[in-house]
């Protein structure tokens, strides 16, 4: 029998704020993992640190809460030792785009088959409010004792320039939407990226879900085709894709940007490689045999032959 | 004829020096000599002074460095104004006479702290400073014996016989160096042979057209000056010898040991390591793959280290390979790997610090930091090896023990090992054992990661068939968050007494050595790459009478603290001294912190070039005589 969303709804009592975006995050996410039935042994959300960061705590998958910014290369570490594996990485604005921007640009270069979602909300939601690195300059919100003075980075724009193959925005309370798009960004085979806007009820006075309700609308409903379809339109897609991810004031386009199924995952270009990599990974590998090592002295001088020299 | 040679070949860096180096050592391997060498450069890919420091013996494996020298030879000039003096008495020199009217001058490549020593030397001397007069002056006053070569007019000759323009033979111009040394020193070309066949194995072009170049000067030396410092035929009877760095034992014996992770930043001197085990990323042994191994170079150290501890969580055995400015980012990484109890292994080369201190230059100034790295208490096993050997087997160990204890191993080396090659042979692998440590492959529903009914939980994959949490914050049996005051002093102490359990388990013996005769009077203590050149000068000061013993010590944490206590009892104080690559002399302060005892004599040297015997024999000499502290500096 498939899952039900509550069955991936862990006992732990969740202590966001009441009415923060992060809540209907983590609703799409049961729901989406209910829809995929993905197996919560098979299954790793991994985390950094911010409100966001609490997420795998409130999933009944496994999860992996790690530090301030270094949930993608925790990801990454566990996704090409045992690629059979689903990850998800939940992080914060701060967290992703902040201090751990570095790993973001990288997992984009290797478009390793990881789903990120980005809780996008201005702030350091956790840390009581100072602008994260999406605030735009001029704002102030409630928390910050001057104006902001600093550029906001835009995710859509960045993850395009930085090689993801899924770029998507969603929106937390249009639960059914950010589902399909968390759905979607799940069977794509590779770095997806969902930038979701995510009111924070307690330090975001500006970006309120009134704010957002004025502005969101659906690409799908413009007729917006992400995909691309053949290799050689990859150049046109991205493009426009990117012009598109510079429209945000007065309209906030959400759902699927970009969709780029032909540029080969990580795990492929490892796979090139390595051809028994999918088969037998890092950690479905056997390395000993009854304790002992499975390199015996033969195996050592036939394997590193090139270090021994036969003396005369 | 020669049982034992020092030789130093110089020239600037990326004139192919490490190609000579690495021939000569093959072809003295493959005639079953003892060698030990170390190369020392700058931090610099083009042009900068750089040589390779030879220790040869007809019978044993040396096991340090020393001076004075008994022959150098230069490809350039700025060798032989770097060098001349570490020549012994009777050595050998052989240069380029096409630089004989060169002087500092006309060197630039030289820093200018040398040139002002230089100057004010050749001032005394008299000598004019150019490279004809000193290599008058050694001759005549240290009767040094020249061997001055035409490179130039070899080259040309060379380039006829090869049918090759001058311009393409001239880049053979360091197989000059082979020639020369194998002829003085009589290694028999047919040896020489061997090793470019060897070396260019998938070029054999060029294996054939250095080998001319060789021939060349080995037979012009021979004619014109015999083999002055013939190397007596090997005592030593191996069949077979490894030639190796401690980059290339590590990498090794990592993959025995069964890695399958391996992530890196590049940086000296670690990146070698990395990249040899990249380039046996597919173990295959008569074209059946038994393994493979997944080498990432990732965006930084931070993700080195989380990455590896990522692929640690999914049960494969991984591990990161650093020195000192990347193991400073991986810090907060190695605090996860306490807190979360993950298995990660850290293969940490020192070099000098701080900052970016002398990259290029071997030292052993991070021990204390390794010991204690990260905010917050947990625990961590360091493990320090002495020479390859060792490497290759703590290498293997430490997998063992972050698995049993659940802890991150540190594995702390230096550029002296890394980067310094010697002849070994094949290691022993019936003994050596994989330990896994307590795992579940079963843990079900009920599992919880940080089972408290036990120090030491089982430990599932994630991936196999039950969830589990993990978390930075403090964490309750499941891996969920947790505050409580008794909650937190059970967790926090069933961490900490990991170690406890890891002092009860790992025999003390295996943590230290003691080298040397049971009622020796003067005690040395050192720790790293200090172990080869100590144990040859306890042989040296028995020769002068003194009755002289090492304590090794290869397990920082947990320390062997009894054992290290009772030994230090029983000796005198004022003979017992610490001999370390660092200012502070680390390893006394970690034994005075694990036993209360303090050692008030020390040997230190952080010039980041090696501690080599000649110096390290004068520098006990003069702490017996009364001093409290030497610091070393030799070596250019
Ligand atoms: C290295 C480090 N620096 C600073 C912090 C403090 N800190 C905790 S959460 C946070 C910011 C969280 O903001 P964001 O990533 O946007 O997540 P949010 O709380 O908004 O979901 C910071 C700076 C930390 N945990 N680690
Ligand atoms: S501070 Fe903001 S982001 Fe954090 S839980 Fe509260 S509302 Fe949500
Ligand atoms: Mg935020």
């Amino acid at each position: 029998m498939a899952r039900k969303p509550s069955d991936y709804q862990s006992d732990i009592w969740n202590d966001w704020c009441p009415g923060c975006g992060d809540f209907g995050i983590v609703a799409a996410m049961y729901r989406a993992f209910s829809e995929l039935d993905l197996p919560p042994e098979k299954t790793v959300i991994v985390s950094g640190i911010g409100c966001s960061g609490k997420t795998p705590h409130f999933v009944k998958v496994n999860g992996v809460h790690t530090l301030h910014g270094r949930a993608i290369p925790f990801a990454t570490g566990i996704k090409l030792a045992n690629p059979e594996l689903t990850v998800i990485v939940n992080g914060g604005d701060g967290d992703l785009l902040g201090i751990g921007v570095g790993h973001f640009v990288a997992l984009g270069r290797r478009n390793i088959d990881l789903t990120i979602i980005l809780h996008n909300n201005t702030v350091y939601g956790l840390t009581k409010g100072q602008a994260s690195p999406t605030l735009r300059r001029g704002l102030r919100p409630k928390a910050l004792p001057k104006p902001n003075i600093q550029d906001a980075v835009n995710p859509v724009s960045l993850a395009l320039a930085s090689g993801f193959t899924f770029v998507a925005r969603g929106y937390s309370m249009m639960t059914e939407h950010l589902k399909e798009l968390i759905k979607e960004a799940i069977q794509h085979k590779g770095a997806a990226l969902i930038d979701v806007l995510q009111p924070c009820v307690t330090y975001d006075n500006i970006h309120t879900v009134e704010y957002y309700k004025k502005r969101v609308y659906k690409l799908e409903d413009t007729g917006w085709n992400p995909k691309v379809e053949k290799i050689e339109e990859k150049e046109e897609k991205i493009v426009k894709a990117w012009m598109k991810s510079q429209e945000y004031d007065d309209k906030i386009p959400i759902g699927v940007f970009y969709q780029d199924p032909h540029t080969p995952s990580f795990e492929e270009r490892i796979k090139e490689r390595i051809p028994s990599y999918l088969e037998t990974p890092p950690a479905r590998q056997k390395i000993e045999r009854e304790g002992k090592t499975i390199i015996d002295s033969e195996a050592f001088r036939k394997i590193f032959s090139y270090y021994i020299v036969e003396t005369e | 004829m020669f049982n034992r040679l020092s030789i130093i070949i110089g020239g600037p860096q990326g004139a192919g020096l490490e190609t000579s180096a690495q021939i000569l050592t093959y072809s003295l391997a493959y005639l079953r000599y003892g060698v030990i060498s170390d190369r020392e450069y700058f931090s610099n890919i083009k042009g900068r002074h750089s040589y390779v420091h030879f220790n040869i013996s007809s019978e044993q494996i040396p096991t340090s460095l020393t001076y004075p020298v008994q022959l150098i030879a230069a490809l350039d000039h700025e060798t032989v104004f770097t060098h001349f003096d570490s020549l012994e008495e009777g050595g050998v020199i052989t240069y380029d006479v096409f630089t004989e009217e060169k002087t500092l001058d006309t060197t630039p490549s030289m820093e200018e702290d040398l040139k002002i020593r230089l100057r004010k030397i050749f001032k005394e001397l008299g000598i004019d400073g150019s490279i004809k007069s000193l290599v008058r002056y050694i001759s005549e006053d240290k009767k040094i014996h020249s061997v001055p070569l035409n490179y130039s007019e070899i080259i040309n000759e060379a380039a006829k016989k090869l049918v090759l323009p001058a311009s393409q033979a001239a880049r053979y111009v360091s197989s000059i160096i082979i020639g020369a040394v194998s002829g003085l020193t009589n290694v028999k070309k047919k040896a020489i042979e061997y090793s470019l066949a060897r070396r260019f194995y998938d070029r054999p072009e060029l294996a054939q057209q250095n080998k001319v170049i060789v021939e060349t000067v080995y037979d012009k030396v021979v004619r014109e000056h015999g083999p002055i410092l013939e190397l007596a035929p090997s005592k030593l009877n191996h069949r077979e010898m490894m030639i190796v760095s401690g980059n290339d034992i590590v990498a090794m014996a990592k993959t025995v040991g069964g890695v399958r992770f391996q992530s890196y930043y590049p940086i000296t001197p670690a990146a070698d390591e990395s990249f040899t085990i990249e380039s046996y990323e597919k173990l295959e042994v008569d074209g059946l793959e038994i393994g493979s191994i997944l080498v990432l170079q990732t965006e930084d150290e931070i993700a080195a280290i989380t990455s590896a501890i990522g692929a640690a969580l999914t049960g494969a055995r991984a591990s990161t390979s650093t020195s000192g400015p990347g193991f400073s980012l991986m810090v907060e990484g190695l605090g996860w790997a306490g807190m979360n109890e993950a298995p990660v292994v850290i293969t940490y080369y020192q070099r000098g610090g701080p900052s970016t201190g002398l990259p290029t230059r071997g030292s052993q100034s991070d021990l204390l930091f390794t010991l204690y790295a990260s905010h917050g208490e947990f625990p961590r096993i360091v493990l320090a090896s002495g020479d390859h050997l060792e490497a290759f087997y703590d290498a293997i160990e430490a997998f063992n023990l972050a698995e049993r204890y659940q802890t991150p191993v540190i594995h702390l080396l230096d550029k002296f090992l890394a980067n310094s090659i010697v002849t070994l042979p094949v290691p022993d692998l019936s003994n050596i054992n994989i330990d896994r440590g307590l795992i579940i492959h079963n843990g079900g529903a009920d599992y919880k990661r940080f089972n408290l009914s036990t120090t030491i939980s089982p430990r599932a994959f994630i991936g196999s068939n039950c969830i589990m949490w993990y978390t930075g914050d403090e964490h309750n049996e499941l891996g969920h968050i947790d505050e409580d005051p008794e909650n937190r002093e059970k967790m926090y102490r069933k961490r900490m007494e990991k170690i406890k359990i890891a002092d009860e388990e790992i025999p003390e013996e295996k943590r230290l050595t003691y080298y040397g005769p049971e009622d020796a009077d003067v005690l040395l203590v050192g720790w790293g790459f200090v172990k080869g050149v100590a144990l040859d000068a306890l042989k040296t000061l028995a020769v002068k009478g003194i009755r002289t013993a090492y304590l090794h010590i290869r397990m920082f944490s947990p320390f062997p603290s009894k054992s290290v206590e009772k030994l230090l009892e029983r000796f005198d104080k004022s003979k017992v001294i610490t001999v370390e690559h660092n200012y502070l002399a680390q390893a006394g302060k970690a034994i005075l912190i694990n036993t209360g005892v303090r050692i008030t004599k020390e040997v230190v040297k952080y010039t980041g070039r090696p501690i080599y015997l000649n110096e390290l024999v004068d520098g006990v000499l003069k702490i017996l005589k009364g001093e409290d502290r030497v610091v070393l500096t030799y070596g250019p």
